[in-house]
């Protein structure tokens, strides 16, 4: 690095194209020695893009080596999706194991009672949120949090294959239980996974699963014996969902992110 | 020169500890080491650099991007490559994958991916086992994995925590020379606690202590503030002693 230093003038007329060749050359001999220069040039839009383009032209015909996957939409999706925490093995046996009691009750109802599956198959979507990210759970916390995706985005990729996985199994238990109408237990799921994610941006997500789990089973086991109620209030869970959505919004910078 | 990441007035504690104490800092482009002695702040610094822990106080700009709104977070976030002390991995995901799935997460142009990748893996010299899976790795490839995905989408920020650990000498010689290079153009700050690496890739060093900055300058001149009675084996360990020892006779 070296003591003299263009002024910003100058590098504004280098940019503009308004300095004579020999000028100009003068310029670009300093730039390639100066990196606190190069770091000043400020390039507007067309230029960058210009600047970008010609890099990925430059690089393009290069033989890419080795086992290299083309970068396309799909593909994305499936690496961010596919990337996952090891726990998330477990909590897709859970998911298998709900299925099979919802069918294992289809065959033979004495086999268990319908109110264990009410506490099971709605918590899943929670659970498995809960499980996808956090400092406890996803090993490379640290560095995703650090990146753009890392935020809001991923962990609503991920809610959303949670989801994907754990709709039709829900959906099964409603329709073998007999308890309420079979479509409002996928809702109560998406609500109890939604007021999750609204309380993961207070608490790490691990403790807000466990407190909705909490309420949950408080509501289903409480004497009042009415539980049947909560299965066919379609429209307060999509309150709920709809509630805890405009929390995990306004708090959107918090998620995945907290002070401590 | 050209300030490239500055914190004013920054403060963090956990619960009644203050982990940093009104911390001041401009770094420009050029390789920065941070010394400190264990639980000086250095990690916790490094955290607030990288968003990943919010400040409790005080201004950080990376880029002249404040962190406090979306919109300067995300995009200064495109330009951050962070390697964390401790990391995991996802055991089934192969090298390339894991770098891969880093420059999705940093939102880089799809076009530039693939080879981007590649690049990124070569330059730490593990192209030869990019399709292996990470849980076949030893401790120093997985570092050097883990410096792959913090470079993969040529950051004009980067910070290193302790990234020299569980290299062997001849690896940590050629980390260095990527440090340079990787200097040339972007603010590096490395955190480390082998005052050698300083001395051999750094343009800058600073000392750090009990949440405060203590020194601030070029490696010469840390060097130059040992005396002979200090303690150290080098040099610069000496001055490293006596900038520590002055900074905490000053503070009481």
């Amino acid at each position: 690095m070296t003591a003299f230093h263009l002024d910003a003038r100058t590098l504004a007329a280098y940019v503009d194209d308004a300095l004579d060749d020999v000028d100009a050359w003068s310029v670009e001999t300093h730039l390639d020695r100066c990196a606190a220069c190069r770091a000043d040039l400020t390039l507007d839009d067309p230029t960058r893009r210009l600047v970008e383009a010609a890099a990925v032209a430059w690089a393009a015909p290069l033989p890419p080596p080795g086992r290299v996957r083309p970068a396309t939409r799909w593909r994305r999706i499936r690496v961010l999706v596919g990337a996952g925490p090891a726990a998330r093995s477990a909590w897709l046996v859970a998911v298998a194991l709900t299925g099979l009691a919802a069918l294992g009750l289809a065959v033979s109802p004495v086999m268990l009672p319908p109110w264990l599956l009410l506490l099971a198959a709605p918590m899943l979507p929670a659970v498995g949120t809960a499980l996808s990210y956090g400092s406890w759970s996803d090993p490379l916390h640290e560095m995703v949090a650090s990146t753009p995706q890392g935020g809001l985005q991923i962990i609503l990729w991920r809610t959303l294959a949670v989801l994907a996985v754990t709709a039709p199994v829900t959906l099964l238990a409603g329709a073998v239980t007999g308890v309420g109408t079979p479509m409002v237990w996928p809702l109560a799921g998406l609500a109890l996974a939604a007021l999750t994610l609204a309380l993961g941006s207070l608490i790490e997500p691990g403790q807000a699963a466990a407190v909705v789990a909490g309420a949950w089973a408080a509501i289903v086991l409480a004497p009042i014996g009415e539980w049947a109620v909560l299965v066919q209030a379609g429209p307060v869970w999509l309150a709920v969902t709809a509630a805890a959505v405009l929390v995990v919004w306004t708090r959107r910078d918090r998620v995945g992110r907290r002070t401590a | 020169m050209s300030v490239t990441v500055s914190v004013r007035g920054l403060r963090v504690s956990y619960g009644r500890r203050t982990a940093l104490d009104e911390l001041d800092l401009d770094l420009g482009p050029g390789v920065h080491g941070l010394l400190g002695p264990n639980g000086a702040g250095k990690t916790t610094l490094m955290r607030v650099l990288a968003t990943v822990r919010r400040p409790d106080r005080g201004q950080v700009r990376l880029l002249g991007q404040p962190l406090s709104d979306a919109v300067g977070l995300r995009s200064a976030r495109r330009q951050l490559g962070y390697l964390p002390q401790s990391f995991g991995f996802y055991p089934r995901f192969t090298v390339r994958e894991f770098v891969e799935y880093f420059a999705w997460l940093k939102e880089m142009p799809a076009a530039q991916i693939p080879l981007a990748v590649d690049r990124a893996i070569e330059r730490v010299g593990l192209l030869d086992r990019a399709d292996d899976r990470m849980k076949h790795l030893s401790g120093g490839m997985l570092r050097r994995a883990g410096i792959a995905q913090a470079i993969v989408n040529d950051p004009r920020v980067l910070l290193f925590d302790e990234p020299t650990a569980g290299l062997d000498p001849e690896q940590r010689v050629e980390f260095r020379a990527l440090l340079r290079e990787l200097g040339l153009d972007a603010v590096v700050l490395v955190s480390t606690h082998l005052v050698e690496d300083v001395v051999a890739a750094c343009t800058r060093v600073s000392l750090m202590d009990a949440g405060r900055l203590v020194f601030d300058g070029l490696p010469a001149e840390l060097i130059a503030a040992g005396g002979v009675g200090d303690s150290g084996d080098s040099p610069i360990e000496r001055g490293y002693a006596a900038v520590l020892r002055d900074a905490r006779t000053a503070a009481r």
